[in-house]
C-alpha cells in the first residue's frame, strides 16, 4: 500500500529532522562551544562549569520547551481547523493567542506591581482563561456568520484589540520588568527553566494524547457535523472537548512563549501535504513532529541570525508561515472559482 | 414479528417548541421505497432529520425496527440506519475509498483503524453503487453524480437496514438522477433495504416509489399509494398549483393508455382494442355510473384474448333517461379509419333482468344476409354482444342490482368513416360495424407477418419435418381444433392472407404433406389463383361462385344474385336454394386443387379444407381427402 509507505517515510523524515534540529539547537548558540564540550556537558562529564550550565540550564530546557510548544501549537492549530472546517483557522488568527496574551500580561503586571512572583501554574491558568474568553467570542460570532472569512477577520480584530490593550497594560508595568514583558509579548522561547518545561509538559502531553484519542470522531466530524452525528458521534460533547483542548494547548504556548504566529496554520498544512492524507489519525502525530521541528528551526534562526541579539520568534515564523497561508488562500479561492 | 423497519407513532416534529406538523404516522417495510414529496420549506428535511434521530421529536416516537429510536445508542443506531445528506464540506487529500470508509465508523475501534474485513466491505459498497473504479480518485475531483454515489457507498458501509436520503438527486443531470435512483431501486427491491428518500422530481418519484408521504406546510399525509399521491388533484393541492400551472408543465391529466405490446420482427408494436371492446367498456362505465352514482375514473375489461384493457372514459355522464359513457377507439400502432372515434354506450335501467342491445348513430345496419347478424339488425357482431352482456351482468352483480339494461351503442362520426370501408359493399349500411373476436387489435406489418410465419414454419420443421397444417386465421384454427382433434400433434402455422408465400416457404422447409384449413370466404379465392387473400389484393369471391355456378348450370337470374351477394355464406344460401351447392363446391375445390398443385410444383402434396361458420364443413380437395385419410391411419 503506497499510502501507508508514504506515511511511514514521512514520519521518518520528520523524526530525523527533529533530531538533527534538536542537536543543532544544542550545539549552536551565541556562546561558541565545541561539540566535545556540549557532549561532555550532556553526558554529565563536563569540566567547565560555565559550558555545563549553558547546556543543561539554558539550551537543553529551551530546546525541549521548543519541541513541546511547537507540537502544542501545531496540534492546537489542527484541532481548530478541524473544528471550524477551515484550513486557515489557527490560535493566532482566531485571536485566541492574543486573548491569552492579554490575560497573561494583566496577571503579570498586577503580580509584579504587588511584588509577587508569577509561577508557571498561575500563568497557564491566566492564559487558559484568556484563551477561553477569546474562543467564546469567536464561537459567538461563528454562530451568527456563515462565512469563514468574516470569522477570521473577527479573530484578527480581536487579536488587534487584545494586543493594543496589552501594550496599554505594559505601559503600567514597572520599568525593570518592561523589557522582559515586552520580549514576551512579541513571542520568545528565551529564559525557559526546567520548572517551566515540567509544567508545560504536564499540560501539553496529556492534551495531545487526548486529542489523538479523538482522531476517530474527528475524522467523522471532518465530513460534517450532521454526518458525525448520524454515525453516532456525540457532537456536543466532542466539540466542547475539542474547543477546550485547543484552547488549553494554545494557552500553554502563550503562557510561556507569548503569541507565536502562523505555526498553527502552516505546519498542519505542510504535514498533510507531506503525508498525502488528511486523516486525523496520521496527521495529528505528523503535526506534532513537524511543529516541533519547525519551531526548532525558527528558534535556531531567531537566536543565531543576529547573535547575540535575539529576534522575536514570531518574526521568524511569520517569514516561513505567512507564504504558506497566502498560498492556501489563493488555492482556496481558485477552487472556489472552479 | 414486527414487519416495519421504520414507524412513527403520534409523531410531532419541528424546531424549538413549535411543531411543524403533528400526528405523523408513517411506516416502512423492508424492501420498500418511501418517497417524501412536497414543496420547499414544508419540512421534508425536518422529517428526515427527525426520523434519523438528528432532531428530537416534539411528541410521539419514532420506532426503528420496533424499538424507540431514543433508546438506541448513537453507534447502535448508526449500524441500523444510515442518513445521506447533501455533502457540503470540502474535503482534502481524501480518496473516494477513504471517504466511503468513514461509513465504517460505527464498527471500528477506538482509533478508527480499518480491519481487512472492513476494507472488503468498503470495496463491496463501492461496487454496489458502481463506483469501484473510483476508489483511488480524489473525492474532490469527481463529478456530482459520482460524488452522490460515493456518499451512498459510505451509507452502505454502515451496513444499514434503512437508508434515509435527503434530496439526493438535486444538482444532478438527468443521467445522474436516473443512475442514482436505479441504484436505490436495486438496493430496495433486490437487496431488501428500506429506503426513505425526499425527491423533487415527481416524474421519477412516481416511477420508483412503493409508497409516498406528502409533506405539506403544517401537515404531513399518511402513507399513500403512488397512484393516489401523484394524482393530479393531489399534486396540485400539495404544491398549491392552479390548474393552468399544472397543465402547463404536466399536460392535461393523463388518461391511462392501453399498453400492451407485441413483437413484430425487430419492432415492438403497441396493440389496440377493437370497437367491440370499446362498446363493452362504454356500457360498463355507464352502468357503473347508474348503479353506484360515481363517475368511474377508469374502466377495465378482460377481453376474450385474456388481456385486460383499462382506459379512462372520454366522458361518463347522466342523461335524462340514464347515463352515457364514451370510450375512444385505439387501434394501437395499427391505425385504421376507426382510430380516435368515440364509441358511446347509452344505458338505461329496466325492471326485468333482460339486456337489450341496439345500434345507434354511426353503427351500421345489416342489409344483406350472410353476415354475422341477421338482416335488419345493428352491425354488432356476436362476440361484442357477449362481451357487453357479460360485462353488464358483472356490474349488476357487483352492485346487487336485479334488473336489466337497455343499451344503445353509437359511434360518433361512424357514418362518414364507414363510407371509406368495405361495409357498403358487404351489406352494412349507415355506419361502422362493432366487431372483434379477441377484443384486441394486434398490429402487424406485412414483412413482420411473413417473418413470423417463417419463424413458426422453421419451428414446425424442427418438430415434424413432413406434415404441416396451415390456417389463415383464428376461424380456421378453431374449426381445426373442433373438427380434427386427432391432429393436435401436427404443427399448425397461422399464415394470415399469405397463402402463396407460405406455400413457397413450406417447399423450402422441405415439408411433404401440407393441409390448408380455412374459411370459404378466404380459400375460395384460391380457385381464381389469388394467392394473397387480403381484400386489398383482390376480391372475386362472388365472381368465382358465379362463374362456377354458371358452369354447373345455374341460370342467369341466380348468377346475378350470386354476383350481388354480400358474402360467401350468402352465396352458399343461394346455391342451397337452387340445390347447386354440391356441384359448385366440387367445381371450386377442383379449381383450388389445381392452383395449389401449380404453386407447389410437385415438391410436396397440398390440399385444402373449406368450411364456413354458418354452414359448417364444406368439403375437401382431392389431395386433402387423401392426406386426411392417411394421417388418420398413421
Amino acid at each position: 500500500m503506497t499510502g501507508k509507505r508514504r506515511i511511514l517515510l514521512s514520519y521518518c523524515i520528520l523524526t530525523i529532522l527533529l533530531v538533527v534540529l534538536f542537536a543543532a539547537n544544542l550545539f549552536w548558540g551565541s556562546v561558541a562551544l565545541t561539540p566535545g564540550a556540549v557532549l561532555a556537558a550532556l553526558t554529565g562529564s563536563g569540566q567547565d562549569a560555565l559550558s555545563v550550565s549553558i547546556i543543561t540550564r539554558l539550551r537543553l530546557p529551551r530546546a525541549v520547551m521548543v519541541v513541546l510548544l511547537g507540537a502544542a501549537l501545531s496540534g492546537a492549530g489542527y484541532l481548530l481547523q478541524t473544528f471550524f472546517a477551515n484550513p486557515i483557522a489557527g490560535p493566532f488568527v482566531m485571536g485566541i493567542s492574543s486573548g491569552a496574551k492579554l490575560a497573561v500580561a494583566l496577571v503579570m503586571v498586577i503580580f509584579l506591581n504587588h511584588g509577587l512572583l508569577t509561577g508557571s501554574v498561575t500563568l497557564i491558568l491566566a492564559a487558559f482563561a484568556g484563551a477561553l474568553a477569546a474562543m467564546a467570542f469567536v464561537l459567538a460570532v461563528s454562530r451568527r456568520v456563515q462565512r469563514m472569512s468574516i470569522l477570521v477577520i473577527c479573530g484578527i480584530m480581536i487579536g488587534y484589540i487584545c494586543s493594543a490593550v496589552t501594550e496599554f497594560v505594559v505601559a503600567f508595568a514597572q520599568d525593570s520588568n518592561i523589557v522582559n514583558l515586552h520580549n514576551w509579548s512579541q513571542g520568545s522561547f528565551s529564559g525557559m527553566t526546567w520548572g517551566n518545561v515540567g509544567a508545560a509538559a504536564a499540560v501539553v502531553l496529556p492534551a495531545l494524547a487526548a486529542a489523538f484519542l479523538l482522531s476517530k470522531p474527528m475524522a467523522a466530524y471532518q465530513m460534517g457535523e450532521a454526518y458525525a452525528r448520524s454515525v453516532g458521534v456525540n457532537v456536543r460533547l466532542f466539540s466542547r472537548v475539542l474547543v477546550l483542548l485547543s484552547s488549553l494547548l494554545a494557552a500553554c504556548v502563550t503562557a510561556f512563549a507569548g503569541p507565536i504566529s502562523f505555526v498553527g496554520i502552516a505546519v498542519p498544512h505542510l504535514a498533510k501535504q507531506l503525508l498525502g492524507s488528511a486523516k486525523p489519525l496520521w496527521v495529528l502525530p505528523g503535526c506534532c513532529l513537524g511543529g516541533a521541528a519547525f519551531c526548532l528551526l525558527c528558534d535556531l534562526i531567531a537566536r543565531s541570525l543576529f547573535a547575540p541579539t535575539e529576534l522575536s520568534i514570531s518574526a521568524v515564523t511569520a517569514v516561513f508561515g505567512a507564504p504558506v497561508v497566502i498560498g492556501l488562500l489563493v488555492r482556496r479561492s481558485q477552487e472556489g472559482v472552479q | 414479528m414486527n414487519q416495519n423497519l421504520c414507524e412513527t407513532r403520534h409523531l410531532a416534529m419541528g424546531y424549538d417548541k413549535t411543531p411543524l406538523a403533528q400526528e405523523i404516522g408513517l411506516k416502512l417495510a423492508p424492501g420498500q421505497i418511501l418517497t417524501l414529496i412536497g414543496p420547499n420549506g414544508a419540512g421534508k428535511s425536518t422529517l428526515l432529520k427527525t426520523l434519523a434521530g438528528q432532531l428530537a421529536p416534539l411528541g410521539g416516537a419514532v420506532l426503528l425496527d420496533g424499538q424507540d429510536l431514543a433508546r438506541y445508542t448513537g453507534t447502535a443506531r448508526a449500524q441500523k440506519m444510515a442518513l445521506m445528506l447533501p455533502h457540503t464540506r470540502p474535503t482534502e487529500l481524501t480518496t473516494c475509498f477513504e471517504f466511503a470508509a468513514a461509513g465504517r465508523i460505527p464498527y471500528t475501534g477506538r482509533l478508527g483503524i480499518l480491519s481487512p474485513a472492513d476494507r472488503q466491505i468498503v470495496a463491496g459498497a463501492l461496487e454496489r453503487v458502481g463506483a469501484g473504479a473510483l476508489a483511488d480518485r480524489d473525492f474532490n475531483c469527481i463529478s456530482d453524480g459520482q460524488r452522490q454515489r460515493i456518499l451512498l457507498a459510505r451509507a452502505l458501509c454502515q451496513q444499514p437496514q434503512l437508508i434515509l436520503l435527503d434530496e439526493p438527486t438535486s444538482f444532478l443531470d438527468v443521467k445522474g438522477k436516473i443512475e442514482l435512483l436505479s441504484i436505490l431501486q436495486k438496493l430496495a427491491h433486490e437487496e431488501g433495504l428500506g429506503v426513505i428518500v425526499s425527491l423533487h422530481e415527481l416524474d421519477m418519484a412516481q416511477k420508483i416509489s412503493d409508497a409516498v408521504v406528502c409533506v405539506a406546510p403544517r401537515a404531513v399525509s399518511g402513507v399513500m399509494t403512488p397512484d393516489a399521491a401523484f394524482a393530479p388533484e393531489n399534486i396540485r393541492q400539495l404544491y398549491d398549483l392552479t390548474e393552468e400551472q399544472y397543465t402547463a408543465v404536466f399536460g392535461a391529466p393523463k388518461k391511462p393508455r392501453f399498453e400492451h405490446y407485441v413483437r413484430s420482427g425487430q419492432k415492438l408494436l403497441r396493440c389496440g382494442y377493437t370497437t367491440g371492446t370499446c362498446a363493452a367498456l362504454a356500457a360498463t362505465g355507464a352502468a357503473r355510473l347508474l348503479l353506484t352514482g360515481a363517475v368511474p375514473e377508469s374502466i377495465s375489461l378482460q377481453t376474450p384474448k385474456g388481456i385486460v384493457v383499462e382506459v379512462a372514459p372520454l366522458f361518463c355522464r347522466r342523461t335524462a333517461a340514464g347515463a352515457e359513457c364514451a370510450i375512444e377507439k385505439d387501434g394501437g400502432d395499427d391505425v385504421d379509419v376507426t382510430t380516435g372515434l368515440p364509441v358511446i354506450a347509452a344505458v338505461e335501467l329496466r325492471q326485468d333482468p333482460a339486456i337489450t342491445l341496439q345500434g345507434g348513430k354511426g353503427v351500421g345496419r345489416v342489409t344483406k344476409p350472410g353476415l354475422d347478424q341477421p338482416v335488419g339488425e345493428a352491425a354488432i357482431n356476436h362476440v361484442p354482444r357477449q362481451m357487453i352482456e357479460s360485462a353488464l351482468r358483472a356490474e349488476a352483480e357487483a352492485a346487487g342490482y336485479p334488473g336489466g339494461f337497455e343499451v344503445t351503442i353509437s359511434i360518433q362520426g361512424g357514418e362518414e368513416v364507414a363510407r371509406r370501408t368495405f361495409n357498403p359493399h358487404i351489406g352494412v349500411e349507415g355506419g361502422l360495424s362493432v366487431l372483434g373476436t379477441s377484443g384486441i387489435v394486434e398490429p402487424m406489418s406485412q414483412q413482420a407477418i411473413l417473418d413470423t410465419i417463417q419463424l413458426e414454419m422453421d419451428q414446425a420443421a424442427l418438430a415434424t419435418p413432413r406434415q404441416l397444417i396451415l390456417a389463415p386465421g383464428n376461424y380456421g384454427l378453431d374449426y381445426l381444433r373442433d373438427a380434427y382433434p386427432e391432429f393436435a400433434g401436427i404443427p399448425v402455422v397461422k399464415i394470415s392472407n399469405f397463402i402463396g408465400d407460405t406455400l413457397d416457404m413450406a417447399a423450402t422447409a422441405g415439408f411433404k404433406e401440407v393441409l390448408l384449413v380455412g374459411h370459404v370466404g378466404k380459400l375460395c379465392k384460391l380457385a381464381g389463383g389469388i394467392m394473397n387473400t387480403h381484400s386489398h389484393t383482390a376480391d372475386c369471391r362472388t365472381e368465382l361462385f358465379c362463374a362456377h355456378a354458371a358452369l354447373c348450370g345455374a341460370d342467369r337470374a341466380l348468377c346475378a344474385r350470386l354476383m350481388d351477394a354480400a358474402t360467401t355464406d350468402a352465396c352458399l344460401d343461394l346455391l342451397d336454394q337452387a340445390q347447386l351447392r354440391v356441384p359448385v363446391l366440387e367445381s371450386l375445390l377442383a379449381a383450388i386443387q389445381l392452383h395449389l398443385d401449380r404453386r407447389a410444383a410437385g415438391t410436396f402434396r397440398v390440399g385444402a379444407v373449406l368450411f364456413s361458420n354458418q354452414h359448417g364443413p364444406l368439403g375437401t380437395t382431392q389431395t386433402a381427402k387423401e392426406l386426411l385419410e392417411q394421417w388418420k391411419q398413421s
